[in-house]
Formats: C-alpha cells, structure tokens, sequence
C-alpha cells in the first residue's frame, strides 16, 4: 500500500541520510543509545518530528530500539549502515590495498637500484 | 576550492583517491609502466594477475585476468589514452575491448620532497555504473572484512566522542 515517492524513503538507507536532520540523529547516537526526548530536545525538534525520523532510520535499519525500564532508549544498527559503506568503501578499499602493495613494492625497488 | 576546471557534474560519478609513497617520483612512476612491476602490486594482498598482453604506450592495452584469494577470476581491460613521464597517466579501464562500461582514470603523480604524491581520479560514465564499480569491489575484497571494519569505525567513533 505504500506510495512510490515513501515506498523509496523508507526502503532505501540512501534516502533516509539524505534529510539532514535524520543525519543529525545518527551523529547523536553515536555517542551512545538516548531515549527520543533526550533527542528531540538536543537538536531542537518536535517530539513528534524526532519519533517521524526515528520510525523512518528504523525502516530502513538504521536505528534500533530497546526497552530499558520505561524508557525505549534508540541506538545505531550498523547493520543497515553496511550499504552506505560498500558504496563509499569497496573502490576505495581495493585500491588502498593495491597502493599498500605498490608502496612495498616500491621500497624494494628503491633498495635493489640503491644496490646496484 | 576556486571552482574553476573541473564540472560539478562529474562530482556524483567519481571517486579520488590519493597516497603518498616515501620513494621518488620517477621510481613510482615506473612501477606503473611495465607489467614486471605491475603483476607485483596490483590488487590488494592476495591477488595476482595473469596477462596476456601489454603494450605501454597510448593506444596500446594491457589485456589481464585477475585472480581472487577466493579463486575467482575477473576479466580486466585497460588501455592508455595519455602518458607524460613521470608527471601522469590517463587510462581507460573495462572488463574488455570496446566496454561500454569503460571507467577512466587519471592518474597524477607529484613530487613532496624525496616522496611522491598519487593521486587517482576515476570518473565513472553515469553514477549508476559507479555505484555498480563499488558493488563489483566491494564483492571482490569480500563483506565480512567491511562488516568488521565499519563495527570497529563506529565503536572507535563512540570511544572518541564520549572521552571528549
């Protein structure tokens, strides 16, 4: 039943970082879990602007939720973070390797000319 | 940034990435330009390469397999479009002739004193088949690593910004 246009929002950890105030959230908790108030009020949203953000980062599986107490405390699900960083690390990462390699190589090559 | 040069259009569609090797620039240069050197380095540990030609010189190809530590092997294609020793190197990179999917890179090299700075600009021809280029890299080094290394990335995050 879901829309295009919040089919692709929710569905998709791409479009969801893509608004700044969700962003916003995710560098908060990174210093650990906080319950929605502590969130809303840190950055100066609504409590019901900040639950709409948090329902979204969860959908996509960005954010996760646990009970503690009375409180649900959110926290970071680096499991949805995962395509974010394939698409920011695998070029990168295989070519940072294939320069490791070049720079070792290239000591050697320096020491046998220096040799020779 | 001055915002001259180069179009923002491209910006979505390419990756840079840079290093700096303690060796002089006409040493890393050389690594790059003859298939002794290159079958040493490229790809990361655990790769090697076979070729079955290579001609360094603009116009000429470096036609390759390259076999990952899990036994699977890629199909690469590469051909020189610019070559000025020991300062750049341009070249067109695909999984075979005429690849429709042809990435190209640029490669600079600079001098710091007795180190040398690279620099690779790879722009991709649509930022779908950049995104594409990662997936195929990323599945090339294997997820798991990546896994690990982002839960490490975020804890070492949280350990940062909660002693300071």
């Amino acid at each position: 039943m879901l829309g295009v246009a919040r089919a692709a929002t929710t569905s998709d950890a791409f479009n969801a970082i893509a608004e700044p105030q969700r962003r916003d959230i995710l560098t908060l908790l990174r210093s650990g879990e906080r319950p929605v108030t502590d969130l809303a009020q840190e950055l100066g949203m609504s409590l019901p602007g900040a639950s709409k953000h948090l329902r979204v980062l969860r959908e996509v599986g960005l954010v996760r939720v646990r009970g503690a107490g009375k409180q649900r405390l959110y926290g970071l699900d680096a499991g949805g973070l995962r395509p974010i960083h394939e698409w920011v690390g695998g070029f990168e990462r295989f070519w940072a390797g294939s320069f490791d390699r070049l720079d070792a190589y290239v000591q050697d090559l320096k020491q046998t000319r220096r040799e020779e | 940034m001055t915002g001259a040069g180069r179009e923002p259009a491209t910006a979505d569609r390419e990756i840079v990435i840079s290093r700096v090797i303690d060796a002089p620039r006409e040493l890393v240069f050389e690594a790059f330009t003859e298939v002794r050197h290159l079958s040493r380095w490229w790809g990361p540990e655990g790769f090697t390469t076979t070729t079955r030609a290579f001609e360094f010189r603009v116009g000429g190809t470096w036609d390759f397999v390259m076999h990952g530590p899990d036994g699977t092997d890629y199909p690469e294609w590469i051909t020189w479009t610019e070559i000025v020793a020991p300062e750049r190197i341009a070249l067109l990179h695909g999984e075979h002739r005429d690849d429709p999917n042809a990435f190209a890179s640029n490669l600079a090299f600079a001098s710091h004193g007795t180190a040398t700075r690279i620099e690779m600009r790879t722009v991709f021809p649509t930022r779908q088949l950049r995104d594409e280029a990662v997936e195929k890299y990323h599945a090339i080094e294997g997820g798991e690593q990546t896994l690990n290394n982002l839960a490490a990335y975020v804890a070492g995050h949280a350990r940062k910004e909660g002693t300071s």
